[in-house]
């Protein structure tokens, strides 16, 4: 049974990037909610913010006014410590770049994560039970640069999801993967949102990947223009 | 147990780069090499300057009268030096004890004269502690029991122009101000090489300058230690057994200008040592933060996933120690070679400054200098290679540390 409790809550929300003499509105007043189970795309137009919010959601980053507060710890009266605290055992990213460390295998990826964790015990074995459920067993033992991108994307998914996350938040995850390796990875984090109960945040531009979104956000200007909680399932 | 990804992590990182870690670690060693080398040779130096002096009858350790090491005055004795003599050959620690008795006096042959320091000696022992009488050049060393004998060195011989068998008139002052003389045949001549030396050397019999002063008290003990790089703890421990008429002095007391010398050029090395290693020093930190500025979107990812500021400084000490740790044997490797070589064949220094007198302060100096080699070279080298590396890792560390994520992702895309 998936719980409907709600793991992010944005209450106008800005952020402010100061450059020198330079301020750049990046986020307007967002207000939303994020219940758990959701998978939820945030679409729109490159510099409409959609990163600058995951950053947010994700404890990367503090507003600059409003409160946003991720699985009921308001962010901005989190010291850096706890932020961390929080993005180790409650939060996992999937970057549009993979970003996986190039001197450690698969394995070794997905291990890290349980070792910052401060798990000493069995950890190679979780990291290969992990690896197992997103179909790279055989590749393990690879290092990033000898898998291929969709493949390099699944050990990222693996990563996120190796500390029990309760929410993943994915900037543009499919945006350097071609057709077939896109819907491999989007049916692989369906199928954890599905059963592990895990929510799903992403920004994407990909068409495909909103056609998998159960909510669609559209941000224009670091406002929510849209916000389609009705999106039909194209799968 | 599970091999920690950290380290895996770590060891593997200081490899994206293999030709700039080479060079590090090349560096270290060097200068790691170089540093070992200095610290062997100056080490050596001052074992050589140590074994200069107590070679030269001066001993590694001396008993003299309380009072003798600010008046330097010969007249003054050491009562019931027997006894002290016998327990001090006795004491595990000292290996020679031989007796001096010491009278300032005027030798004459004919018309010349020279003045000298009459040194009375015990025959059994004198050779054992002073390796300037061990070998005579012409003639014998004086036979236990003798008297009327003396053996001088072959720079009075000649301003006297006497040889073997000669008589020498000796005169000398006793403890009561008169005027005492005595006939000493030569029985034989030293050449050391150096005519300084050689000026100074009159041995004689304790009993003849035990005559001609009128004190049958010795002037000193000089002592060889088992120890002598344990000089301070020999003389601490002999302090305690002996009677406060006596004092324990060593070498450096009695030639504290030689000491001083060390003491500069030890100070020197040191000095040296540490710009060495400073300018490595600050080679591997750039290096380091070179390597750190080109990882940071990856710390950033990690600092993204939750990784503590104290794991990133972890990581980066652990590659900073796995480039000492290598640094270090290459240093070992390199340092060890050189002092080997300085500790076997030595360094001549009469290539430099030519053949010559290599006698100061009476002590005769070997010009071929040798180095030390032990074991002690090899934490010597992992502690200033591992110093080295871990300080020069501080700020390339801190640096990541403070790698804010957001802006650190939000720059770099």
């Amino acid at each position: 049974m998936k719980s409907t409790d709600v793991v992010v809550s944005a209450d106008k929300v800005t952020k402010v990037y100061q450059t020198g003499q330079v301020q750049s509105r990046a986020l307007r007043g967002v207000t939303l909610d994020i219940q758990s189970g959701e998978f939820t795309a945030i679409v729109g137009p490159s510099g409409s913010g959609k990163t600058t919010l995951l950053n947010l959601m994700g404890a990367l980053d503090v507003a600059t006014e409003g409160t946003l507060t991720v699985l009921g710890s308001e962010l901005s009266a989190l010291s850096k410590r706890k932020r961390s605290d929080l993005r180790l055992h409650s939060l996992g990213f999937v970057f549009q770049a993979y970003n996986l460390v190039p001197v450690l295998t698969a394995r070794e990826n997905v291990e890290f994560v349980l070792e910052l964790q401060g798990i000493k015990l069995d950890r190679r074995r979780r990291a290969q039970a992990i690896l197992d459920q997103v179909g790279l067993t055989e590749f393990a033992d690879r290092r990033p640069n000898q898998l291929s991108g969709g493949q390099q994307q699944r050990v990222a998914v693996a990563r996120a999801v190796a500390s029990n996350p309760r929410l993943v938040l994915a900037d543009e995850p499919t945006a350097n993967l071609d057709g077939e390796n896109a819907e491999m990875l989007l049916e692989l984090m369906k199928d954890l949102n599905q059963k592990q109960d895990i929510t799903f945040v992403f920004s994407t531009h990909d068409p495909r990947v909103v056609a998998y979104a159960r909510r669609v956000l559209t941000l224009v200007d670091g406002r929510i223009e849209a916000d389609d909680t009705k999106h039909t399932l194209a799968k | 147990m599970t091999q920690s990804v950290s380290i895996r992590y770590a060891g593997r990182s200081l490899f994206r780069h293999v030709r700039r870690t080479i060079l590090s670690i090349v560096g270290i060693g060097v200068a790691c090499g170089l540093s070992l080398f200095m610290v062997a040779f100056v080490r050596g130096e001052g074992t050589m300057m140590l074994n200069a002096a107590a070679g030269s009858g001066i001993g590694h350790i001396r008993i003299v009268p309380a009072g003798w090491l600010n008046a330097r005055d010969n007249n003054l004795r050491i009562h019931q030096w027997q006894d002290m003599l016998i327990a001090l050959r006795r004491h595990p620690d000292v290996t020679i004890a031989a007796p001096h008795m010491r009278i300032e006096g005027l030798l004459a042959m004919g018309t010349r004269s020279i003045g000298v320091e009459l040194v009375g000696v015990d025959p059994n022992t004198e050779q054992a502690v002073n390796r300037l009488v061990r070998t005579v050049t012409e003639g014998r060393y004086l036979l236990p029991g003798e008297q009327g004998s003396t053996v001088i060195g072959q720079a009075i011989a000649e301003r006297l122009a006497v040889t073997v068998d000669d008589q020498l008139m000796v005169t000398a002052t006793d403890q009561h101000g008169q005027i005492a003389a005595a006939m000493l045949r030569i029985v034989g001549l030293i050449e050391i090489g150096s005519r300084d030396l050689e000026s100074t050397l009159c041995h004689v019999a304790m009993d003849d300058v035990a005559q001609l002063s009128g004190q049958s008290d010795a002037g000193d003990l000089t002592l060889m230690v088992r120890t002598p790089k344990q000089l301070d703890r020999v003389q601490a421990a002999l302090k305690t057994r002996l009677p406060v008429t006596v004092s324990v002095v060593t070498w450096k007391d009695i030639m504290p200008e030689m000491a001083s010398a060390v003491k500069i050029d030890e100070t020197w090395t040191r000095l040296i040592v540490s710009i060495i290693m400073i300018v490595a020093f600050l080679g591997i930190a750039s290096a380091q933060l070179a390597a750190v500025l080109e990882r940071r979107r990856e710390f950033a990812v990690l600092s993204a996933l939750g990784m503590k500021h104290g794991r990133l400084v972890y990581v980066m000490v652990v590659e900073g120690l796995i480039l000492g740790l290598l640094g270090g044997i290459t240093g070992l490797i390199l340092g060890s070679a050189a002092a080997y070589y300085v500790a076997t064949e030595g360094i001549d220094f009469t290539k430099f400054y030519g053949e010559g007198d290599w006698s100061m302060s009476n002590m005769l100096i070997d010009p071929v200098f040798y180095g030390e080699f032990g074991w002690w070279l090899i934490p010597l080298a992992f502690v200033l290679a591992l110093s080295a590396t871990l300080l020069s890792s501080i700020y390339p560390a801190w640096y990541a540390s403070r790698t804010d994520p957001a802006t650190a992702l939000r720059v770099d895309n």
